[in-house]
């Protein structure tokens, strides 16, 4: 082979690997764009919620309380009489299953959300005025266009006389969207109009905090002791070898771990962030500790021999210099370990977070539910509505795991120093 | 001649299985200059380190033997290494200051040994230290930009700088100049010219030149062992071994 010959090839080679490389980062592009486009299509819906325009008349008769009446009794009255009547009144219904065909339309829910209404003003008997009552799933979803009309009736949850009802609001403009405060403030729900993430919400967050607070401090202190103080020998090489094998655990393993020891044994409440936390922590600890060691490691040695050469022991070489330089690692292998650990379901699910609740947390050692689980939950419902619920569920994991990997990067960013 | 400041008796030191030094005994006269040279590998920084006792950083090194200073000895378990470097400092090959402030750099080793209470102890002590180190003129007005910001030769006499505030007896320099340019190389020579007035200097270096021009006494290691000790003037003239003639002469090393 001449010298040209050769030169030419080594630079076709070079082209090659270029153009494999240049496909293979399309192909991942390509994959995300049709993730991140099939969650929003379907998801972003969920952010608003039909509303169906009706006149509530607070007829002294319907409704046994008074004007200016204090709160408690409010909560306690019944609005039962006058939600129908309110509802009814949206279009005439000649018979009662015609009736039940209509109030079937509103959420199950219209009657708090009336009673809410006088809360907030209870100078309203004999007064009318113009409320917006949640729609039902099913016209929810067909106001959204979500729901395939052209169905034959009796393949279809919505009547012709519903359609036929929901055609004439719509022609009176009685049918809005709305923000769905609905999504971010309940707890789950069997009907899809009112289930929300707000218990996955607080879940989760009280499950990171818990699993921030067990893990960061107890994965920095082993790593700063394994990197700097601990003898190498072979039982430090044993730890090293399993605290790896360990991060490579399946997340599933902690789970079955949890459900023996935390629940059967110690017998802390099911279902908690409570236990969420610990198995999360102890399923994060190796994954922090790695990177923490990581870089520690990378923090030069001659920053701890010109920290001993001035007479610094140990310990102040290690935590005035070694400890504050491998700080951004540190912080971002931590957030990005609290990530994964955001996202995780399979441990969850074993330790009873799958269970179906209503109520929104409000301690740690409350039932509930978080984002990944909720996600998985709504995933296998049957509703129309879950659906889209499903997929915002995901926008809402994947907002705030983006967040807090942004957060890391900024931390490394902001608190990086260079040595030379 | 001065008096003997640090003296070895029969030091051996050990990496494992592989012995380093060889039954090493040298004397090192105070506020005098010695020089170790001798091939890569020849022991000289593991001499010097333990000196200060840097090779306990290494866990598998083993140091049998005596050394002294002032008639004490160091290489001793129950010796606090703490106060030992206090009085024995060293500069290292490659410059190495914290990724911190210039004034953070000289008074970190003050303040942790609890010299300069306050603030304009501690000022004082950085202006001393930046003034023998013939830096202050350089950076007396940005004291407080990162020491990693300065050029080669400002860095490695930031190192001497902050070698020198905590005010030690012995300054240990192994091959401080290898990574600096000759100007700069020039003028740390300067440097320990002067410092070897107040301190007692030991320094490793690869260049005969450099020996010759800054010590008064030079010792010659090759394999672990010291070959010759004495004099510069006559290790460079008249040398009494031959590997030392050979080595001096470029026709090894």
């Amino acid at each position: 082979m001449t010298k040209e010959q050769r030169l030419k090839k080594r630079h076709a080679a070079e082209k090659r690997f270029r153009l494999y490389g240049l496909t293979s980062i399309l192909v991942a592009l390509v994959f995300v764009l049709i993730l991140v486009n099939n969650i929003f299509s379907k998801g972003s819906s969920a952010f608003m919620k039909t509303v169906i325009n009706v006149e509530v008349f607070f007829d002294s008769e319907l409704i046994d309380i008074e004007n200016g009446a204090p709160e408690e009794n409010i909560r306690e009255a019944d609005f039962y009489d006058i939600t129908i009547e309110t509802l009814l009144k949206a279009y005439p219904a000649k018979n009662l299953d015609e009736e039940n065909e209509l109030i079937d339309l509103f959420t199950t829910d219209a009657e708090i959300e009336i009673k809410k209404a006088f809360l907030e003003n209870n100078n309203l008997i004999g007064k009318k005025i113009n409320l917006e009552i949640t729609a039902s799933d099913d016209i929810d979803q067909l106001h959204k266009g979500n729901y395939p009309r052209n169905l034959p009736e009796d393949r279809r949850r919505i009547s012709n006389f519903q359609l036929k009802i929901y055609d004439n609001l719509l022609q009176n403009n009685k049918i809005n969207k709305n923000f769905n405060n609905y999504f971010f403030n309940n707890g789950d729900s069997r009907d899809p109009e009112l289930a929300g993430i707000g218990g996955a919400l607080v879940g989760s967050f009280y499950s990171i905090i818990i699993c921030l607070l067990l893990a960061f401090p107890v994965a920095v202190l082993a790593s700063i002791y394994l990197e700097e103080f601990a003898p190498k020998n072979k039982i430090t090489d044993f730890i090293e070898i399993n605290i790896n094998n360990l991060a490579a655990v399946p997340s599933i393993v902690y789970g079955l771990l949890a459900l023996q020891i935390l629940l059967a044994t110690i017998q802390l409440p099911r279902s908690t962030p409570l236990v969420a936390g610990i198995t999360l922590a102890l399923m994060t600890l190796p994954r922090i500790i790695i990177p923490c060691r990581a870089s520690l490691k990378a923090v030069p040695p001659s920053i701890r021999e010109g920290a001993l050469a001035v007479g610094a022991s140990k310990f102040q070489s290690v935590f005035h210099h070694v400890v504050p330089l491998s700080l951004p690692g540190t912080l971002s292998g931590t957030i990005i370990g609290l990530a994964q650990a955001l996202g995780e379901t399979a441990p969850l699910i074993l330790i009873g977070m799958v269970a179906f609740v209503v109520d929104i947390p409000s301690t740690p050692i409350d039932p509930s539910s978080s984002l990944p689980v909720q996600v998985y939950l709504w995933s296998e419902s049957a509703e129309r509505g879950f659906v889209e619920k499903t997929s915002a569920t995901i926008m809402m994991l994947l907002s705030f795991l983006i967040f807090m990997n942004f957060i890391a990067v900024y931390l490394r960013q902001k608190f990086e120093k260079r040595w030379n | 001649m001065n008096e003997v400041k640090i003296k070895s008796n029969n030091l051996n030191v050990f990496y494992g299985d592989k012995q380093a030094l060889f039954d090493v005994n040298l004397d090192l006269n105070e506020k005098e200059v010695t020089a170790l040279i001798g091939p890569s590998g020849c022991g000289k920084s593991t001499f010097i380190r333990c000196i200060n006792r840097m090779n306990d950083v290494i866990d598998i090194c083993k140091v049998t033997g005596n050394i002294e200073i002032d008639g004490v000895e160091i290489n001793d378990e129950n010796l606090d290494v703490v106060s030992l470097r206090e009085r024995v400092g060293m500069v290292f090959q490659k410059p190495n200051p914290f990724p911190k402030s210039i004034y953070d750099n000289i008074s970190y080793g003050p303040k942790i040994h609890g010299k300069g209470e306050t603030k304009s102890e501690l000022d004082e002590i950085v202006e001393r230290s930046l003034k023998k180190a013939a830096l202050w003129e350089e950076v007396k007005d940005r004291l407080d930009e990162p020491g990693t910001g300065l050029s080669g030769g400002q860095q490695q006499r930031l190192c001497i700088a902050r070698a020198i505030s905590v005010n030690p007896e012995v300054i240990l320099m192994d091959e401080p100049c290898s990574a600096l340019d000759p100007i700069a190389t020039a003028k740390i020579e300067e440097l320990i010219d002067e410092l070897k007035k107040t301190y007692t200097i030991v320094i490793v270096t690869h260049s005969m030149a450099q020996a010759v021009r800054v010590s008064q006494k030079t010792g010659f290691f090759h394999l672990g062992k010291l070959i010759e000790v004495g004099k510069t003037e006559k290790i460079f003239k008249n040398p009494d071994n031959k590997m030392t003639q050979d080595y001096i002469t470029g026709r090894f090393g």
